[in-house]
Order: C-alpha cells, then structure tokens, then sequence
C-alpha cells in the first residue's frame, strides 16, 4: 500500500478506573486471546502497509511485551516493519507527548524518513476490521486533504465520549466536536485518518511551533474550514474500548455469533502473539453456557454468560456468571462472581463473594497462591 | 550427514518425535562425557513382565551396556530403551559409513549391535518419569486419555518445561446455551453445542447441537453435525460427519483387515474422510474418503469393517 501506518497508543484513559493502572489501554485482553492493539495492527498487515509506528509512553510495559516480536503480524521484515516510539528524553527540551499531535511530531524523522505518499493514523484501543485501501482510494476519488473514518451509531447511544461529525450531502465534513454537552449528530468519528505524508508534517511542523499539541482539536477542528476534510462511512463492526462499560460490552459482543464469525473465521484473521498454551480442561462436575474460554484454562465450576481469558483456573462449586475473568486469575472453591471483571494475575480465595450490582464491577486481588 | 557435519558437532542427539515425555537432555550429555561413552541411550525401568514388549539392555554395576536384546522371551533386565541416544560424533559418523549398504538401516537393529561389536563404550542413561509411546493406535488413544485425569502425570499445565507446539488457531472456544462438559481437553477457536465426556478435542472442531461424543480424540477441523454420537473415535484432521449419525454401536467384531491395528472397539476415521447424514457404524471401524450413502447399505456399517474411497 502507498501508505505508512502510525498507531496512536498512548492513551491511559482514567475512564477505565483501576484496569489501565498497570497497562496501556491498547495492552487490553480481548475476546480471551487478543489484545486490543492486534486489532489495528492486523488491518496495517491485510492492508499491505510496509511500516508502522506504535506510538506509546503511559504503562508501556506490558505493551512492549506483546509486541516484542512483529513476526505475528508480519511485520519481521528487512525493509520497513514495525517500530515502537516512546518519548526520548535527550535534552532539558524533552517532553512527554503532550496530545496526539504531539507524538508524532516528536518522531518526525519518521514521517520525513519514509517514501510512501500517505499516511494512515490508527488507535490501538479500537476493534474493527478495516482494509485502509479501500480508505484510501475514496479519499483520492473525494480529491480529499484528509479523510476521517466515522460511523453512524444508534439513536439511543451514549456518544458523550466520541468525537461528533456533521457532513454535508457530499460527506464533506462540516462540523466537528470533540465530546460535546449535546451531541449534534449521531456519527462519530472512529479515530482513523488518513492524509498526505507531506501535508501531515507541515501541519504537524505549523502546529508544534503554535504550541497546539492535539490532532483533533489542533488540525482536524481547526482547519475544518480550510481543508477538504471528508468522512469515510464505516459499516462494519467498530467499537472504542476506553472505558469500562464499553470494554465489558465489546467482550459480551463476542458471545453473538454474528461478531465471532466477523472476526474469527471471515478473512483476514485477526493475528496476536502467540502463547503457547495447553488445550483448556474441563474435569468433572462442570457447566459452561453460552461462554467462551481461552487456551490454558482448567474449569471446575460453572461458567455462564461469560468470558475466561488464557490460563484462568476456576475451582469447584464456583459460580461465574456475566462476567471478564482476565489472563492467569486463580478462583478459589465455593466462589460466587457476578457482573464483574476480574483483574489479571488475580487470586480470589475460596469462598469469596462478588456482585457488581449497578454496573460491573472492577476486582483486583492479589491474595497469595500456592504454586508449583 | 552433511546436514550434521555442517555444525561441526561433538556429539549427536538422536530422538523420535512419537513419545510422549519431558526430558532435560543436558543431564543425560554429562552422564555421556563423565562416563566417556561412544553411545548412551536413555533407559526406563519397566514391570518384568512388561519388558518383553520392549528391547531390554543388560548392564554393569556403572550402567555399562553389556549385552542388550531385542523383545527377548525371557528378559534379563528391566530396563527399556526409549529410542533416544547420544552418540560421539566419530562414532556415529564411522558407524554410519560402515553400514550404509545395509538396507533399511536402523538404529535398534544395525547400529548399535555394530557398536557392540567394535567394543565400543556403551552407556545406559536411567530415567525415571512419564514416558509413552504412541506409534500404536491403542497406546495413542490411551495416551490420550490420561492427559485428561485430574492430575494428569504428565501435566501440560505446569509453568516450567511447557511444551511448545506450532499454533494453527487462535480465538477462543465457545460453548452454546445447550452444552455440557467433562472431563475433557478441547483446542483453540472450537464451538460445543452438544455434549462431550472424556475427550480430546482439537482446534476449530465443531459439535453440533444434541451431539454425544465419549472416549474420543477428534482433531483439528472435525465437523459433527446435529444429533450425532461418538463412542471410542478417532478423527484425523479436516473429517466431516453428518448429521444423525451414530459412531462406535453395536457388539465388538475383529476388524477384517487389521485386527491387531484397529481394536478394543475403537473406529477410526482417516484425514478428509466425510460421513454422511442418518448411518450407524459398529466398532473396530476404519473408514478413509469421502463416503456417500450407498456405501452404507440400509444406513448401517456393521462392526469390524474396512471402508476404504479413494478419488479424494
């Protein structure tokens, strides 16, 4: 593709409370075997792109873990490939990105270093499929100067979070707002563009000497009048993780047929790192109903409505019930959890408790355990 | 030969990709140089009266290898080799060219009774811990079996010595409104809609709604239908099954081609095989291709029978 990708991944969000304290948001288990950021990822592979940035600074631990090798997504390769950019700090002049705008202008060199015409900027905390060709080739027909993917969501949603768009009967976009007390449209902007290599690091150069440090606010909003901006209509399956209720939302969406036949069996397959784990074991005495569970998991107990991530144990007699049981937890006999997200590495003694009663409720324990 | 001259190498490592063990292999290559063996292989003690299935070696009070016998009537010892030997590399390289007119050329049979009688040092290195071999059908399925135990002896699950493997699949198993579980292992990207007891499952393998499958190894890309039962099955890869088909019923009978490889009433299906919809199949089965209602004569395959499609 004719195009460079950059993964906006900074984002720590405090709408996720106490799950993106040990992580970035893009670091986020998914549907039991990914991470949020496979997804993004996996759409720069199936849409050809040669290079991509990963643009990160906030926990970036357990994401540079998952992406220490780029074999998974192809991207292990001797031209291009993929790179990992965290703040440096080489002078008294350095900073932390201080917004969107911000991060890439401070890797530059690797906007000015590439080839490619265009550059498509992605999130690492969205989950859609996505072939940017496709992008691209509208915004070259709309003879467009950048072009924002967006999507029309349901009348009914709470898209006070979102960034709203109004476009004209052309799509081109004529308003747009940034979390607005009242939403003027229901389309909202997905956080994926795409814009001229050359254009980018002149409005990315202009603005840094303004002092104006984010992509929405700084370039997109303010020059909305002046540039030929256009929305790229999505159909597909898209939704933006960063908060807690959406989080829990989008792994229940993979419970419905529709959505894991989307992602798992239609092409392109969606790629993560590999684990290496053992088959999930099931021993006597169990119920599982309308669940799904991840390799590396021993159940003993019953599951329902629910999803296990890799390496979950649960003991006997425990309930689970509506509920996200993140990587490696360990669930003690007798233990009833509803409507709840269990935090990785937890260990929940037997006998415990836990009803998320007005919304879902966040579990982070970290009792001992007794291992081999 | 030029594959293994090209790392130059002191010693080579030789094993069989059909057991069923972990094993640190440092250790037994510092019992090889302590002892300045030309050979060791790995031994296991075995039940006397199990040894005669195995080829026993016979050995001094420093696990020198004094004379060894092949599945020998009245075993001298009860140490059985694992089919995993170190050898100095000279010495394999010599014995290597010195019998490679001999056809069918076998480590057991030929190379290292050459070694015996060169006189060279030959070692027993003693391990105590699972090992299994699976190059049979029966010893397969019930390998199998016990990997699904509680506490299984050889446990995947442990954090150290994981066991790697090539991953075909990724997203996780689903398990509809109707299933149960128990007792079972099941693979990445797998959908149970019906019952499973006691068995291995592969990945992306699917169950189909009122399905009962029991004591049975499915593996990867195995389709099942509705209403379908398994009892004692094995599936190779990419099977299809209809639905309303019922596998493993009805009284044992010696399978008609090869009863010492298809018993104990286990029915086997063979890569790509496909069965179709509403046919009963007995025990000791072996069907391999795609087979079509007319190869099942008033919807039934009686026990001990071979069917065998080609054009596949």
């Amino acid at each position: 593709m004719r195009a460079v990708g950059i993964i906006l991944a900074g984002g720590s969000s405090s709408r996720m409370k106490e799950l993106s304290r040990r992580r970035a948001v893009c670091a986020m288990p998914i549907a039991g075997s990914y991470r949020s950021i496979d997804f993004a990822l996996s759409s720069t592979e199936h849409s050809k792109i040669q290079r991509v940035a990963v643009l990160t600074q906030y926990n970036a631990r357990s994401l540079s873990d998952h992406l220490s090798s780029s074999k998974w997504w192809n991207f292990g390769r001797k031209q291009g490939g993929m790179f990992l950019f965290t703040p440096s700090f080489a002078d008294a002049d350095s900073n932390w990105y201080r917004g969107t705008a911000d991060a890439m202008a401070q890797n530059i060199e690797f906007l000015k270093n590439s080839h490619e015409p265009y550059v498509v900027i992605t999130s690492g905390d969205c989950i859609y499929k996505l072939d940017y060709n496709e992008v691209l080739e509208y915004h070259v027909n709309k003879r467009a100067d950048i072009t924002v993917v967006c999507k029309e969501m349901p009348e009914n949603a709470n898209i006070e979070r979102y960034g709203t768009i109004k476009m004209d009967e052309d799509d081109r976009i004529e308003e747009m707002e940034e979390k607005p007390l009242v939403a003027q449209s229901n389309i909202i902007s997905c956080g994926i563009y795409i814009i001229r290599r050359r254009q980018l690091i002149e409005l990315l150069e202009k603005s840094r000497e303004e002092g104006r440090f984010d992509f929405v606010q700084d370039i997109l909003i303010r020059y909305r009048g002046i540039k030929k901006i256009y929305g790229y209509r999505m159909k597909n399956y898209w939704s933006n993780i960063a908060s807690v209720e959406d989080y829990f939302n989008t792994n229940m969406d993979f419970l419905r047929k529709e959505t894991r036949d989307y992602f798992f069996k239609q092409y392109p397959e969606v790629h993560s790192k590999v684990a290496d784990l053992p088959p999930a074991k099931y021993n006597v005495g169990v119920t599982v109903k309308n669940s799904l569970l991840a390799s590396g998991c021993i159940v003993n107990g019953t599951v329902e409505n629910s999803v296990l991530f890799q390496k979950a144990y649960i003991g006997n007699n425990c309930v689970i019930r509506n509920s996200l049981i993140l990587n490696d937890v360990y669930i003690g006999d007798n233990t009833y959890i509803e409507n709840c997200i269990v935090e990785s590495g937890g260990t929940i003694q037997a006998n415990s408790y836990y009803k998320g009663e007005n919304g879902v409720k966040i579990i982070v324990e970290k009792g001992e355990r007794f291992t081999m | 030969m030029n594959y293994m001259e090209s790392f130059n190498p002191d010693y080579v490592l030789i094993l069989s990709g059909d057991h069923i063990y972990k094993m640190d292999y440092e250790t037994m290559l510092d019992f090889h140089k302590e002892n300045g063996a030309d050979v060791t292989i790995a031994v296991m003690p075995v039940p006397m009266e199990e040894a005669k299935r195995f080829g026993i070696m016979i050995t001094d009070e420093n696990k020198k290898i004094t004379d060894f016998e092949e599945k020998p009537a009245h075993p001298r010892s009860n140490l059985a080799s694992m089919g995993i030997y170190i050898f100095s590399w000279p010495a394999l390289k010599e014995a290597l060219i010195a019998n490679q007119n001999q056809p069918g050329l076998d480590f057991g049979k030929h190379v290292i009774p050459y070694c015996r009688d060169k006189g060279e040092a030959l070692y027993a290195y003693e391990f105590n811990g699972y090992w299994k071999d699976v190059g049979t059908l029966t010893s397969y399925w019930e390998a199998n079996m016990e990997l699904i135990d509680i506490v299984p002896d050889f446990n995947l699950y442990e954090e150290y010595w994981k066991i790697y493997t090539k991953s075909v699949s990724l997203p996780p198993q689903y398990f509809g409104e109707n299933s149960h579980v128990e007792r079972s292992i099941i693979g990445e990207g797998s959908e149970i809609y019906g019952q499973v007891y006691n068995s291995v499952i592969g990945c992306d393998v699917i169950i189909g709604e009122g399905c009962v499958v029991r004591d049975s190894i499915l593996m990867n890309n195995t389709v099942i239908g509705a209403g379908s039962s398994l009892q004692k099955v094995i599936t190779a890869e990419d099977v299809t099954i209809g639905s309303n088909v019922h596998l493993g019923v009805g009284d044992e009978a010696p399978n008609e081609t090869d009863p010492s490889i298809y018993r104990e009433g286990l029915v086997v299906l063979g890569e790509g095989t496909s069965v179709p919809d509403n046919v009963n199949i007995g025990k000791n089965v072996m069907i391999n291709g795609a087979t079509e209602p007319s190869d099942y004569p008033g919807g039934t395959l009686a026990s001990g029978r071979t069917l065998v499609k080609g054009g596949m």
